[in-house]
């Protein structure tokens, strides 16, 4: 069901997930079709993302943007507050993070290895940090080990936030603590995105990939063909793993597969290095005496990737 | 080992299907032929050739089948026996030389047309290979009926002459052989006086289907009913089940299925695999690009750079269930009910195989009355005849290949 819409201010919206949005050339979204937008959501009782370029967007655009419940993504260094700010590389991390904001690092694996350590101020300030692999579809079996490494380190300062009475999240560690079932991003299920154009898609990556294909308007309403293979049910591999902190990316599994709905062996690996080292975060926590309300017992599990094991199902 | 007793591990499943679609060229042009890109410019060259069986053979650890079937397909592949002679040769080389696990647990397969299968050159190959070999000849039945699609290419003209008089060759090489036979909505007026007729060419196994797509008129299924009736009538008056068998009836068909205890995919593309002539892998031909009407081909890979396995994953975890509609799901009559994950892709809404093409339904249906109707006739006979303990015992099955 149908429970979020994206809806990308400009054609240069910031990213926020895997997909890259450089170099597109600024278009704003036109007053009328935002207002089909916000009144379509409003009808439909959803939760409504704006997604905001790095400079100002028109003023109608602004006041528009006012006359609904939402959620503002920001660019780093966008005017006015944002609710979400997205930071693209590590160079873009700001020097003070502000007390119990949420951010996004998109960031390559390169970078995250090297330069882990420079999430410490983040952690220590922020409620929250989505770190975004951008170039997930490329994680090899030879980056399992410094993911792995990289993410004992991230722990390492989470159990010292705790330690100080402070509960930072960050979502490739702390999700998976609390979680009970996939939480993945629900592109096509419960989120759409409207794009400059008028129309909706699946996701913003859908609206900037070369084969951009609309899945219906505001006036028309959503089409989303093939709707069921957006659902964890219609997922093969997927409904059976307990990653739940994956994204269950459908962009990078189209990319890497050529199906919504089938991950390809990176992301599968990647989010169990990721719940891996949740499992061990969680044994941290404990010994140091910190419980987590709510929290489930994550079993050690012997492979990486599901397919790896689906002779067994 | 005798082609008899190789049959068992074939039939087992562990078999790995790979075929090398050397031409796109065919002398006919079948009327109900899924392969819309036929042409006479793409043939394997013998390089593209080598390099795929190097590549295959290079990973043994990644085809673990304890067999291999390697099938040749075109077209017709008999117009380029020079090339497969010359791709057999070096697999049964190169299988020798690495210890392959494959070697002496191989076959060489060829569904053909039939037209060339006396000329010197196909049937010196057929000498050389002979206890590796398994040969179908399509004819669909009796002159009229296979003249209504099998054409030729330009002239139109029907080639069952050109076919039937390989017949008696090719079942004294192949006594066990079977035919397939297609069905297309103008077909079915025939289906009965077809089959028995191939019946009385001495061929004993007929594996007969209706095509996937959407070919299908309003009543066909009650034609296809009536004919398969009138067919069940002959076979079981005649006597014919005793030494002859005939896909469409099947003790295997016609029963609900289970999302869990039989949520198996059908088809085997993905763990199939095919080559064509530009290098390109693909799960099944049906993928390559000359099979499809609507979408692109669909490449797993190409020899240079290999075989990309995040491509295979969807195949590979496919299930019944996840591709199919409801109304699939809650059949009654499911048991039995294929499809053609290729003709599926190509009908799809979006670029998916994971939507399952129902055009076949309502044929479907039909064939499981009458398959109803002919168990129903032939136990009852049996019964009165005291003969039903002795027919289980010898009865014959056909190995239902369906594409």
């Amino acid at each position: 069901m149908l429970q979020y819409l994206v809806i990308l201010l400009d054609d240069a919206a910031a990213s926020f997930c895997h997909y890259s949005s450089a170099g597109r050339a600024p278009r704003p979204m036109p007053a009328d079709v935002l207002r089909r937008g916000i009144r379509f959501a409003m009808t439909e009782n959803l939760n409504v993302q704006f997604v905001y370029p790095a400079g100002e967007v028109p003023a109608d655009v602004a006041a528009l943007v006012e006359s609904v419940d939402h959620v503002k993504i920001k660019p780093v260094g966008a005017p006015g507050p944002a609710d979400v700010t997205v930071v693209d590389g590590f160079d873009g991390l700001p020097a003070e993070p502000a007390e119990g904001a949420t951010y996004v690092l998109r960031t390559d694996r390169a970078a995250l290895f090297a330069r882990r350590g420079e999430l410490a101020p983040v952690l220590a300030r922020a409620a929250r940090l989505n770190l975004v692999l951008t170039d997930v579809e490329r994680f090899a079996d030879a980056d399992v080990a410094a993911y792995a490494e990289t993410l004992d380190e991230l722990a390492g300062l989470i159990a010292g936030q705790y330690a100080a009475g402070r509960a930072p999240q960050l979502n490739v560690l702390n999700d998976r603590l609390l979680l009970t079932q996939m939480n993945s991003c629900g592109a096509g299920e419960t989120s759409l995105t409207l794009a400059p154009d008028g129309r909706f898609y699946v996701c913003p990556a859908f609206y900037l990939a070369p084969d951009a294909t609309p899945v219906g308007s505001p006036d028309e309403g959503p089409a989303v063909p093939n709707a069921q293979l957006y659902r964890l049910d219609h997922a093969p591999l997927c409904r059976r793993c307990d990653a739940w902190q994956c994204r269950r990316c459908v962009w990078l599994n189209r990319q890497t597969t050529l199906e919504v709905n089938t991950p390809g062996r990176e992301q599968c690996v990647a989010a169990h290095v990721e719940r891996e080292a949740s499992r061990r975060l969680a044994l941290r926590l404990r010994e140091a005496g910190i419980m987590l309300p709510g929290a489930q017992e994550i079993k050690k599990l012997d492979y990486l990737d599901p397919f790896d094991v689906r002779e067994t199902w | 080992m005798s082609i008899k007793e190789n049959d068992k591990g074939w039939q087992s499943g562990m078999a790995k299907n790979i075929t090398f679609i050397v031409t796109k060229d065919c002398q006919l042009a079948c009327k109900y032929c899924y392969l819309v890109g036929k042409n006479t410019m793409e043939r394997m060259p013998w390089e593209v050739a080598r390099q795929a069986i190097d590549y295959i053979l290079d990973h043994e650890a990644e085809m673990k089948e304890e067999s291999v079937v390697w099938d040749f397909i075109g077209g017709e592949p008999f117009l380029e026996i020079d090339l497969i002679d010359r791709i057999c040769d070096y697999l049964k080389t190169e299988m020798f030389r690495r210890g392959h696990h494959w070697f002496n647990s191989y076959r060489f397969s060829f569904s053909t047309n039939g037209i060339n299968y006396h000329e010197e050159k196909v049937q010196r190959f057929i000498e050389k290979n002979r206890s590796h070999l398994s040969i179908g000849i399509t004819i669909d039945g009796t002159e009229r009926k296979h003249d209504l699609n099998r054409v030729y290419k330009g002239s139109g003209r029907g080639s069952y002459q050109d076919v039937v008089r390989n017949i008696p060759l090719w079942l004294s090489q192949f006594p066990d052989a079977g035919t397939k036979v297609t069905i297309s909505s103008a077909d079915i007026p025939y289906i009965k006086e077809s089959v028995l007729h191939l019946y009385s060419l001495g061929i004993r196994e007929v594996n007969i289907n209706c095509v996937f797509e959407d070919v299908w008129q309003e009543g066909d299924d009650r034609l296809f009913e009536q004919q398969l009736m009138e067919l069940a009538d002959a076979i079981i008056d005649g006597g014919l089940y005793e030494d002859y068998a005939c896909s469409f009836f099947s003790e295997r068909l016609g029963k609900p299925l289970d999302c869990v205890a039989q949520n198996q995919n059908w088809c085997g593309a993905g763990r199939m695999l095919a080559v064509d002539a530009e290098g390109n892998f693909y799960p099944c031909t049906r993928f390559a690009q000359y099979s499809l009407r609507e979408k692109p081909a669909l490449i797993i890979g190409n020899v240079r750079d290999g075989i990309d396995h995040n491509r295979l994953r969807p195949f590979l975890t496919l299930d019944r269930c996840t591709q199919s509609p409801r109304k699939c799901i809650d059949c009654e009559v499911a048991e039995g009910c294929a499809w053609c994950q290729g003709e599926n892709y190509d009908a799809a809404a979006t670029p998916t195989i994971f939507q399952r093409s129902t055009a076949i339904c309502l044929m479907h249906k039909a064939r499981v009355r009458a398959n109803n109707y002919y168990w129903n006739r032939l136990f009852r006979k049996l019964e009165l005849e005291d003969a039903r303990e002795a027919y289980e015992k010898r009865k014959k099955e056909t190995k239902n290949v369906t594409c």
